[in-house]
């Protein structure tokens, strides 16, 4: 690839959103799909000029300056031109397109993705459309949907967005204060999506999880972010302290017990253990506990030396507040694991009654596990076989499968 | 609350209808992780029709399209969002399930 290709790509990924919001802000007439093409027309410009002029030193300004012409134009001919594009802020566009500019920018855009008549999908859709800069494509990959499906939610949202008219006027962020629980669970959606296994090592989802810590961390740093932000991005940092030891060489799932502690990070594990302190007060959220429970797997030496005891309390805390059953059946390994056996069979047996939760692969994968353990080994093949059924990712058949092999294995010794 | 309303022939087969369960859960799944749902049952695909003059029926089951098999619980800001909630629905998505939302009434006193 040459160079100037390669600038501009790095450009896109970095600047596009920005871009797109920064017109939207300057200008209430251009409306998100219109700003856009602009952008989008800018960068087409720059791989047209910077071979024949030489990449310019202010590239990302040099692009805007384009973009804002380009708006320029487009208002013209519509003949709706408004003095505010005659502002001297707006004129002078290229030198003040500044780096925290763009970070106040981009937490606009998270806020205003905060729609609370959206469904939390929408927004985390949104979200990485305008903020991340991931094309539809790859949002369709990342939720299992069609192209078609997610641009018939994103049309919906976009037309939420221009409702607002956020980008209209000098709205403060401070106004926009009360929208950061919503803010929050987005990122922790984000950063759900990229750390779930069923993907094993794709390199998408990795990115993912940058994405959201560093959107946490933006939000951290701009002083509307509170105790339950911090709380979040501990949690966040805990779980990438063991982002690598999830997966063998081959790429091959790990149990908890089986994974490598050496190779967990403790350098991200210190940092979220300063965030978790640094996240205490009257208000204890979700995060906190989840943030809390994360902590106890991290500073375990073994799988066997894990405080399970106040890890189930902590998930029954956590239950009080979130009554859900996938919650419920966290709480109930960590029971299982914490002593507590009958208990924990009797909330299982529970959550198997529900017809939807009977369909749930992680719920049969948990009973055979458990069975496993407890030496019924026929049951617990009957139970990995069903989870074999609901799961349609490779990574996780293949453990399975590896599961079913152990059944038989020990089902074999017992005989003998 | 979630209303849902289907196609009755699509569920008569066994396979469809094991492979939409999955699918709903896989959505579900999704649910429970945003912290939009807290409940709700598939309902199985026979019932009575119950009257005053106490003339039982088999319901729509027989003549009928659609009914309603099943419902979903679920916590949201308001009906906007429970609307885009479902809209998200992969079924709702691509057009073979209705569902209905339903606010459901809270006595404040």
């Amino acid at each position: 690839m040459d160079k100037v290709q390669e600038e501009v790509n790095r450009l896109y990924k970095t600047h596009f959103g920005k871009m797109v919001a920064s017109l939207l802000y300057f200008s209430g007439d251009i409306d998100l799909e219109t700003a856009e093409d602009l952008v989008q027309d800018s960068f087409s410009a720059a791989l047209t000029a910077w071979p024949k002029d030489g990449i310019p030193s202010n590239k990302a300004g040099w692009i805007f300056k384009v973009c804002r012409n380009k708006a320029l134009n487009k208002i013209k001919e519509g003949k709706r031109f408004r003095t505010l594009f005659e502002d001297e802020s707006f004129s002078s566009g290229e030198g003040k397109f500044s780096e925290s500019a763009f970070d106040d920018q981009q937490l606009k855009l998270l806020f205003a993705s905060a729609h609370p008549d959206l469904s939390p999908k929408v927004q985390v859709a949104i979200t990485l459309k305008y903020v991340v800069n991931l094309k539809v494509e790859a949002i369709a990959k990342i939720f299992g949907m069609t192209v078609d499906g997610v641009d018939r939610l994103l049309v919906r949202a976009r037309q939420k967005i221009k409702d607002e008219k956020l980008f209209l006027q000098e709205t403060h962020l401070a106004a926009l204060k009360w929208r950061l629980p919503i803010v929050h669970k987005i990122l922790y959606l984000i950063f759900n999506e990229g750390y779930k296994s069923s993907w094993g090592k794709e390199l998408i989802r990795e990115e993912l999880c940058e994405e959201a810590l560093l959107m946490n961390k933006i939000l951290l740093e701009s002083r509307i972010g509170n105790n339950e932000t911090a709380a979040l991005y501990a949690l966040m940092l805990f779980n990438a302290a063991r982002f690598k030891s999830r997966f063998d060489a081959s790429g091959g799932l790990l149990d908890l017990e089986d994974q490598d502690r050496s190779l967990w990070n403790k350098d991200l594990i210190a940092l979220a253990h300063h965030f978790l302190e640094q996240s205490k007060g009257e208000i204890i959220s979700s995060y906190h506990y989840e943030a809390s429970i994360a902590y106890l797997h991290c500073i375990a030496k073994h799988f066997d030396s894990t405080d399970w005891v106040t890890i189930s309390n902590l998930y029954l805390q956590l239950l009080q507040n979130n009554p859900n059953p996938f919650i419920e059946l966290n709480y109930a390994i960590a029971l299982y694991y914490s002593g507590e056996r009958s208990k924990a069979n009797t909330l299982l047996n529970h959550l198997q009654q529900n017809s939807f939760l009977n369909h749930y692969y992680l719920l049969n994968a948990t009973l055979g596990k458990v069975n496993l353990l407890e030496g019924n080994y026929k049951k617990a093949k009957g139970f990995f076989l069903k989870t074999l059924e609901q799961t349609n990712f490779e990574v996780e058949k293949i453990f399975i499968r590896k599961m079913i092999d152990k059944t038989e294995t020990k089902e074999k010794q017992k005989k003998i | 609350m979630l209303l849902i309303r289907e196609d009755i022939e699509i569920l008569r087969s066994a396979t469809e209808r094991n492979r939409r369960s999955r699918e709903m859960i896989n959505w579900v799944e999704t649910l429970g992780e945003s912290g939009n749902f807290f409940g709700g049952e598939p309902l199985a695909a026979i019932g009575r029709y119950i009257s005053k003059d106490a003339v039982l029926s088999d319901g729509p089951f027989i003549e009928a399209k659609e009914c309603i098999s099943g419902y979903i619980s679920l916590k949201a800001e308001n009906l906007e969002q429970a609307v885009s909630i479902s809209q998200t629905c992969p079924y709702v998505l691509n057009g073979t399930m209705i569902l209905e939302v339903r606010p459901v009434l809270v006595n404040n006193e």
